[in-house]
């Protein structure tokens, strides 16, 4: 009987168009897109020039000094900085000697003149200098030997024209996109994972009404209906993967069966959070897909999947949405395994994946236990 | 004696303030073409739903076979068909795999499970479409695979929940003919309508309904002889006076009447020889008619006549 279930539920998925469409052909057509946006930063290998800058010191701060010391110096500065009193700095801006002045001492403050590129440059610095003084403080604190490891990272952040090598992973920033596209394939297996409710909730559906009536034991029809998701994301993501790996030569990283593993992870909660979403309320299919997929987004925008800088804005001022947003979490994994060789942070990202995806399955088995409803 | 395959017992199910049954008893024998009969609204799918088991009542009970029926009723389940008013079939598979499909879940050994599937196509007259999608279908096509979903199994009790609706004649006809033949292989059938001219066709006994109760039931001869009405008869006729009509009035039998200056009609209660009584005093008095006719009760001249309004809604 399982079988039988799950041969016709696989079928039934694999001949619906709009999941081909959203699940496998949509990513991969903005992982071309991507590709070709990125592709050309890549290639053109842009030099810049360094932005000259002033900086007024109003209070001694060595994070700073060491920070801006690894930017202003080297074969190719990102800045090129002078340091001097308030009112010279005022004259030098007046002048366009320099593009902005940066007033160091704890939080950055900026001053610019104009828009162009060097002002958006500084700002960048400010922004990631900001958001990431936290993570400076602490190395320096904790692990001063890890500093000028942090301070090049964040160099590398800012800088899309300098390559650091700070790990033995690949560092392109440009590779976040790539992960959270990941993330994004995997969220949207809420929208498999809706069809649970679908096929198996008697109000939801005549099909899923004729069912209840058969003798047919409903948890088997249940599970069934879950594993046929299962498959059918993990071979979403397998494709996705395989198609950013190997047709569009996106740098992953050595350790690609982690990879497979943690975005087939992230499948899974993508189906669990929408068998949640389709079990925890009365609302119709139509509203259930459209909070799914709202969700998803949510979940992906603010995993930086439209906004590079937000995961960073986000860390300094509510850690904790990081923590629970499951596409961070994907996209998360993904980077500690290319980027950092962090297996530490991996696996709490990995555990966190498996307890949210057992919680809410499980939460949405109790919430479809009912047999008898009140209305059709 | 007839076994009961169904007896429904004081059945009590609200929607908030409104009752959608209202202490609503039945018993079907085996054997029946029963008919649940009522306009849109009446109760029919509320019943037909909590049979099934799939809607929580508030008071009463349900036997199938004899047997309590709850969600987990499987071995009650098994031999019951169900053919609901919207159509249950999945898009995405073909006719014969959506018959497979629900076949299954009823019969797992496969070699016996084809044979019912391919009894099914053939009797519901799909075989050149096997392999369309329900999409393909036309409507009546769509309603006869619905339909081969609910029996393919071979069920003993078949419950049809509006089935012809939105369904061109002709197909109506062969639905209508198909349970008529599932009840000559041994079914019992359940068949909810608000068409009486299809439950007067096909089903043996009628329970009409109307706001969650039931107001009559018998065989339709036993629910027309219910009523005052025995004829109706109709005559084309122009320029009758009021004297004229107070003389048909009085004849013997007749207990109503109208005239809207063009088409006189008599309502009749027994008797026989009515049509020439009135002929007989049209001509008395000189006067030339149309077209002349006389029907005899329908259902809804029962459903008017027990409640007062017309069985179906003006749109159908």
């Amino acid at each position: 009987m399982f079988l039988h279930h799950l041969k016709y539920d696989i079928l039934s998925m694999l001949r619906t168009k709009a999941l081909v469409i959203w699940l496998i052909i949509f990513p991969i057509v903005l992982g071309i897109f991507f590709k070709v946006a990125f592709g050309s930063v890549y290639e053109k290998e842009i030099k810049f020039d360094a932005v000259p800058a002033a900086v007024v010191e109003e209070e001694e701060d060595p994070y700073f000094a060491a920070a801006a010391k690894a930017l202003s110096e080297g074969d190719d500065p990102f800045m090129e900085l002078t340091y001097t009193d308030e009112k010279e700095a005022l004259s030098l801006l007046k002048n366009g000697k320099v593009k902005g002045i940066i007033y160091a001492g704890g939080e950055l403050r900026l001053s610019v003149a104009g828009s162009g590129s060097g002002e958006t440059m500084l700002k960048v610095f400010a922004d990631s200098y900001n958001a990431q003084r936290k993570v400076i403080v602490d190395t320096a604190e904790n692990d001063p030997a890890r500093l000028p490891k942090v301070i090049e990272a964040l160099s590398q952040e800012i800088s899309p024209a300098t390559k650091v090598s700070v790990t033995d992973g690949n560092t392109d920033l440009y590779n976040q996109f790539f992960f959270n596209l990941l993330a994004m394939v995997a969220l949207y297996g809420s929208l498999l994972g809706i069809n649970i409710t679908l096929y198996n909730q008697a109000d939801l559906s005549p099909i899923s009404a004729r069912k209840s009536c058969s003798p047919a034991h409903r948890f088997t029809g249940l599970l069934a209906t879950l594993v046929s998701c299962i498959l059918m994301e993990t071979v979403c993501m397998t494709i996705s993967v395989t198609f950013l790996r190997f047709v569009l030569d996106v740098d992953l990283g050595k350790h690609m069966g982690l990879v497979y593993l943690t975005s087939i992870l992230g499948g899974i909660l993508g189906v669990a959070i929408g068998f949640f979403i389709g079990a925890c309320n009365s609302f119709s299919f139509n509203t259930k897909v459209g909070i799914s997929m709202v969700f998803s987004m949510l979940a992906c925008f603010l995993s930086g999947l439209m906004i590079g800088n937000i995961k960073p804005f986000i860390q300094q001022h509510c850690p904790i949405v990081n923590d629970i947003n499951p596409a961070a979490l994907i996209s998360d994994s993904i980077y500690c395994l290319n980027i950092c060789s962090d297996y530490r942070r991996f696996t709490i990202k990995i555990v966190t994946m498996a307890a949210m995806t057992a919680v809410l399955m499980i939460l949405g088995l109790i919430c479809t236990r009912r047999k008898k409803y009140a209305s059709l | 004696m007839e076994n009961t395959v169904v007896k429904i017992d004081s059945l009590v199910k609200r929607y908030g303030d409104l009752i959608a049954l209202d202490h609503f008893s039945l018993e079907i024998k085996e054997g029946e073409i029963f008919g649940l009969l009522g306009p849109n609204g009446s109760g029919k799918t509320t019943t037909i739903n909590c049979l099934l088991s799939l809607l929580a009542f508030d008071k009463g009970d349900i036997k199938i076979f004899g047997k309590e029926m709850t969600p987990t009723s499987y071995d009650i389940k098994k031999d019951i068909g169900v053919i609901m008013q919207n159509v249950a079939v999945f898009d995405e598979l073909t006719v014969y795999e959506n018959i497979d499909y629900f076949c299954g879940l009823y019969i797992t050994d496969k070699a016996e499970r084809k044979k019912c599937v391919d009894e099914a196509v053939r009797f519901v007259g799909l075989e050149d479409f096997l392999k369309f999608r329900p999409k393909k279908l036309s409507g009546g096509l769509l309603r006869r695979l619905n339909i081969a979903c609910g029996i393919a199994h071979k069920p003993k009790l078949i419950i049809l929940d509006e089935p012809t609706v939105a369904v061109d004649p002709q197909s109506r006809n062969k639905i209508l003919e198909g349970i008529q033949e599932l009840n000559a292989r041994g079914a019992t059938v359940i068949y909810t309508s608000h068409y009486m001219e299809e439950v007067e066709k096909i089903c043996t006994r009628i329970a009409i309904m109307d706001k969650g109760k039931k107001i009559a039931e018998g065989t339709k001869d036993q629910l027309k002889r219910m009523i005052k009405n025995t004829e109706t008869i109709t005559v084309e006729v122009l320029g009758l006076t009021d004297e004229v009509i107070s003389q048909i009035a009085g004849l013997p039998h007749i207990y109503d009447h109208s005239y809207d200056g063009s088409l006189l009609t008599v309502f009749c209660s027994g008797g026989k020889h009515n049509l020439i009584r009135v002929m007989e005093v049209l001509q008395k008095n000189d006067l030339s008619f149309g077209r002349v006719y006389t029907e005899l009760p329908t259902l809804n001249d029962v459903f008017l006549e027990v409640t007062g309004k017309a069985l179906r809604d003006k749109e159908d």
